[in-house]
This record gives C-alpha cells, sequence and structure tokens, in this order.
C-alpha cells in the first residue's frame, strides 16, 4: 500500500460577531429564491502574490456555491476598486459601491504565503446591512488551499441556510482506473482521487459508516464475494463477513451497532442484520425471491430494499422491529437501488422505463413521485449528500460510466471524473 | 462585544497517495476462451474499445477458473434465471460431456449485463448458476461436483454497451476447478 498519512491542522477562528448573525435568509427549496452574491478573489496580504492560491480558492468556492443552486453571481468584470483593497472588518468595506452592482452578499479575503505555510482569512458579508455574517481562518500548507475553500462553502452555507454544506466530505467509488476494480476516495467535486485497496481482484458496493470512519465494501479476493471493513484514516482492513455465496451490500446501521447485508448462504438472497464482529444477529427477510441492497432509514428502525418477491424487481421496506414490510414503488418493471435521504422524508430510487434507467425520488409513504434524470443513458446509484441537498450517481450519458452529482431536485447536474475510466458506485461521506 | 476571539480547532487528517498507482500495467489478455463465434465478435469489441476501458483485464487479474473445452455458455433474458429451451439443449450436452470426465469439478459462473443494480444483479447472476446447476443435477451429475459463484455484472464477455453486447453478458459459463 503506497498510501501515506499526513496530518493537517486547519485552525479557524471563530469571529466573536458570527455567533450573532442569527438572522438567516429564508431558503426552502435549491433554486426556489436565488441571492445575489459577489465573490472577490483572494487578495495577498503578507507574503508573495500567489495567482494559483488566489485562483484555485476562488475556483474551488464558487462552484460549491454555485452547485447549492442558492446563489447568482454579480460578474466579477462589474466589480470596482473596493474588489482590489485588503480591508476586512465591515467598517472598511465599502458596501454602497457593492450595493450598486446589486450584490446583497460579498466574500471577500486574503492570503499569506510563506514558503509552503498558508494562512487564508475569508469573510462573508451582509451588503444590504453592512456587516459581517461569517468569518473564517484557516492556517496549514499550500497544498490544503482545495480545503480550506470546501470548509469555506460550507460555512457559507451554514450561515445563510442554518444547514452546514456537504463539501469537506468525501465520495468513495469504484474505479478501474489501475487495471482493477478497487475502492477510490475523491473529493466532492472530483478532485484529489486516491487509491484506497489494493486488491488486483474485484471490489464492490461501497459504503461509509455513519460517523465516516469507515468503509464496507465486498471482494473477491478469496475468490467469493465476502464482505470487507478497513479503516479509512489507519488503512487496516478485515474481513467480516466470508459465508459460501453472496456476502454484499454491506450497510453499517445509523447506531454502528450492526450491518445489514446480503447472504446467500442458504441458496437464495436474503437480508440478514451482523453484529460488528460478523456474527448473525437476525434475518430480515425471508421470500423465494432475490432480497437486497439494504438502506437504513435515518432512525435505523426501518430498512428499504428491492425484492422481486412479487415478480419484478420493487423496492420495499421493512420493519427491523415488528417484520412490517410494505412496497414501496408500483410503476415500471425495474426499480432498484433505495438510498434513504439523511432527512428520513424521501428515498431515492433507479427505475427502468423505455430501455433507460433513471434516477427518481419518492416520500416513504410512496406519494409524491419525481422523477429527477431525463436525456440519453443511464442514471443509477443515486446516494444522498450528508445535508440531503445533493444526489450522488453514475451514468453512462457521455458513452461510458462516470460520476455525477446534482442537487436533490434533480438541476445542476455535473460529471465529477473523467471518462478515461469506469468510474461507479458512489457513496457520499459524513461530514468529516 | 469584540474582547474575546474563541480558539476553534478544526483537525483535518489527510490522505495523501504516495507515488500513484505504480502498478505495472499487466498485459490486456483477451476474456475470450472458447466459442469461435463469440470470439470473434468479443475480439472487434476489444477493438473499438482499446486502451480506454479494458474490463477483460479485470478478468484475468481473478486468480480464476479455466474453461472447459467441451461445454458451453448458456445466455438469458434480460432480469431472467429462467432456462430457455436453448440453455436446457445446451446443458444437455454439457452434462453428457461431464458424464465422460468423471474427475472433473466444475465452477458455474453467472453473470450479467451491466445494467440495475450492482447488488441485484450479484444475486440474479448467482439464480443463473443455480439454475444452470440444479438442471445439470436433474441430468445425473453429482451436486458434489459443482459448485456456483456470481460476478453480477463485472465480468462482461463483451465489453460495450448495447444489445447485443447486454446479450452476450447474461450467462453462465462453465470453468474447470484445478
Amino acid at each position: 500500500m503506497l498510501l501515506r498519512c499526513f496530518m493537517v491542522f486547519l485552525i479557524s477562528l471563530a469571529l466573536p460577531w458570527s455567533s450573532l448573525a442569527a438572522t438567516q435568509i429564508e431558503i426552502s427549496a435549491p433554486g426556489e429564491q436565488s441571492i445575489p452574491l459577489a465573490l472577490t478573489t483572494f487578495l495577498p496580504d503578507k507574503g508573495p502574490q500567489s495567482e494559483k492560491i488566489s485562483g484555485e480558492f476562488n475556483e474551488v468556492l464558487l462552484a460549491d456555491l454555485d452547485l447549492s443552486g442558492l446563489f447568482r453571481f454579480v460578474a466579477p468584470k462589474a466589480f470596482l476598486d473596493d474588489a482590489e483593497r485588503i480591508g476586512l472588518f465591515s467598517t472598511q468595506v465599502n458596501f454602497p459601491q457593492w450595493r450598486l452592482l446589486g450584490a446583497e452578499t460579498l466574500i471577500k479575503g486574503t492570503y499569506a504565503l510563506e514558503g509552503e505555510k498558508l494562512i487564508v482569512e475569508a469573510r462573508l458579508f451582509d451588503v444590504v446591512n453592512r456587516r459581517l455574517l461569517t468569518g473564517r481562518r484557516y492556517v496549514g500548507e499550500a497544498k490544503d488551499v482545495r480545503r480550506m475553500a470546501h470548509a469555506f462553502a460550507d460555512q457559507v452555507l451554514k450561515e445563510l441556510t442554518g444547514e452546514e454544506g456537504p463539501f469537506s466530505a468525501r465520495i468513495a467509488y469504484i474505479s478501474n482506473q489501475s487495471g482493477h476494480s478497487e475502492l477510490w476516495l475523491m473529493d466532492v467535486d472530483g478532485h484529489r482521487p486516491i487509491r484506497l485497496t489494493n486488491h488486483r481482484s474485484i471490489v464492490l458496493n461501497p459504503d461509509f459508516s455513519p460517523h465516516g470512519k469507515e468503509l464496507l465494501f465486498t471482494s473477491y479476493r478469496a475468490n467469493n464475494p465476502d464482505l470487507y471493513r478497513k479503516e479509512i484514516y489507519s488503512g487496516k482492513e478485515a474481513k467480516l463477513s466470508y459465508k459460501p455465496g453472496l456476502n454484499v451490500a454491506g450497510r453499517m446501521a445509523p447506531s454502528e451497532r450492526e450491518i445489514a447485508l446480503t447472504l446467500s448462504k442458504d441458496g437464495n438472497p436474503e437480508i440478514y442484520l451482523l453484529d460488528t464482529s460478523g456474527r448473525i444477529r437476525k434475518r430480515i427477510t425471508d421470500s423465494w425471491g432475490i432480497d437486497s441492497d439494504p438502506s437504513w432509514s435515518p432512525d435505523g428502525n426501518r430498512l428499504a430494499f428491492i425484492s422481486n418477491r412479487q415478480g419484478n424487481p420493487h423496492v420495499f421496506i421493512t420493519d427491523i422491529f415488528t417484520g412490517r414490510t410494505t412496497r414501496l414503488t408500483t410503476k415500471g418493471k425495474y426499480n432498484a437501488t433505495p438510498a434513504w435521504g439523511p432527512k428520513g422524508d424521501r428515498i431515492a430510487f433507479t427505475r427502468q422505463e423505455g430501455g433507460r434507467f433513471d434516477i427518481y425520488t419518492i416520500n416513504t409513504d410512496g406519494t409524491d413521485e419525481r422523477r429527477l434524470t431525463f436525456g440519453t443513458g443511464n442514471s443509477e446509484h443515486p446516494r444522498w449528500s450528508p445535508d440531503g441537498r445533493f444526489l450522488i450517481y453514475s451514468s453512462d450519458k457521455g458513452g461510458k460510466r462516470g460520476i455525477y452529482v446534482m442537487r436533490s431536485d434533480g438541476t445542476g447536474s455535473r460529471r465529477l471524473t473523467t471518462l478515461e475510466s469506469d468510474s461507479r458506485h458512489p457513496a457520499w461521506s459524513p461530514r468529516w | 462585544m469584540k474582547t474575546m476571539q474563541m480558539l476553534k480547532v478544526v483537525l483535518v487528517v489527510l490522505f495523501l497517495f504516495g507515488g500513484l498507482v505504480g502498478c505495472a500495467k499487466t498485459p490486456p489478455v483477451s476474456a475470450v476462451e472458447d466459442q469461435a463465434k463469440v470470439a470473434q465478435s468479443d475480439m472487434s469489441q476489444q477493438e473499438e474499445a482499446k486502451g480506454v476501458d479494458d474490463k477483460s483485464m479485470q478478468g484475468e487479474a481473478v486468480p480464476s477458473h479455466e474453461a472447459m473445452a467441451g461445454m458451453q455458455r448458456i445466455y438469458f433474458d434480460f432480469d431472467q434465471f429462467t432456462l430457455s429451451d436453448e440453455a436446457r439443449s445446451i446443458l444437455a450436452e454439457n452434462a453428457k460431456y461431464l458424464q465422460t470426465m468423471n474427475d472433473v469439478q466444475v465452477v458455474i459462473e453467472g453473470h450479467c449485463d451491466e445494467r440495475g443494480s450492482d447488488e441485484y444483479n450479484l444475486a440474479l447472476g448467482e439464480s443463473r448458476a443455480l439454475a444452470a446447476k440444479s438442471y445439470l443435477v436433474s441430468l445425473g451429475i453429482s451436486s458434489s461436483r459443482l459448485s456456483v459463484i456470481s460476478y453480477g455484472e463485472e465480468k462482461p464477455l463483451v465489453n460495450a454497451s448495447n444489445e447485443d453486447a447486454w446479450a452476450q453478458n447474461r450467462r453462465a459459463e462453465f470453468k474447470a476447478v484445478k
């Protein structure tokens, strides 16, 4: 394993007045209301100017905030001289100038680069009320500039909506870039991919533990689809379930005390609960057909899963305590890959219609079904961001399979991975 | 109000990737094992996909079992594991062959096309392999000679996304165990 660990301390100074900014802008749904935002390029405070640093910070922050769908960006070409001034105190900012450009919010900042050491000061201002909304100071190295920008994007969303963004999290996925299907991890904008496994076999179905410290996945390393767990920080890996037949679709419960998975040890795929040492604690399904692909409700009481017990594959929901099972999807002949949203109210899934797979969401009581993807190609395997704002999924609409992200209403879709290799089965980590 | 600054320490552990995926490229070995007819279309598909996304390399990597010259693949319809008449007659031929090779153990591999849920396809591939196994058993082959493994959609025979490729990828294969 060629993985090395570096520890980086990002020190953020929460400014005292940021805690007072209780007034939040009311936003009910992405895209419904857009806030005019002026995002300036950060200026060098001390030390040399680095267009690489300021450019990269600006690019990452812009992309994250744009994906959120909450903002309308004031064209940088229209910026006046305040954009060139360093002053970050609200008394130093020329708010009328920004008002003139139609901006209601403003992001300004500075950076100081000393050798490899990088300090970034970032501020979000309320232009209308002429005050600071939030400020952060990030201390790290030049190579951490993307992480700092993602962290500030999370903070901006938190300040304006009350809910932190998911941009500092990571995406786990399967790629065959190395010549084998292995487990990879990348930033939520597709940058900085790193390979986590070197099984030189087939690695499948990654899923994060609810606290994001571990990944579960299936590998054929020992000539059988066995379930593994891997600690992300230490790289430590262990086989968790290796019964004859399938040991797939492992999903850790919100409590992290149990793992739902599909076993076919008795000749038919059924869903079971294991304890964290891999022993069977409970059998969840018992049908003649295929039962697979469990997804936990956020409260840990229910599982959504696929079953073809009534003929075609459909999404079902079962209560793990009472065993009461109901069918969720009624339309189409192939519904699959349920993903229970983090707010508990909606489930994303895929359906085949007209020979192609598309992504849908539905309320947990079966009402308000919405189709999110359209057009050519198959869009499959949706997974939620930890705040429920976004869905990550795989699609072959570009002719080859890659990983895409979109808002949970289906807008703003963009591709994250290159099409040089096959990337699929993404999972969004919890906040780190 | 601006009296104190509260210090909040956010600790972030970064993984860096030292010396990138430097594994030496294994020469792509064709997934074609037998069956001239299938083999030819497979070759042509590989020509098209050359250097871009060669999944057949995966096939080579898994320490797998040898194809048996005397045993033919069977194919399935989308999302089905029932045996067609054609599949049954191929299995009957395979059974005859196995009766002449009494010492051979066989692994039946179940495969799917790339569409649909990975997790469901793993289950479906297993159902296909099990359907083939139980038919061979019904024809007098001892079940102790037959084991199954599902590869889901992981080892396509034809690495392309079209109806023809998918039809060839929905299959069960018969491999001798060493």
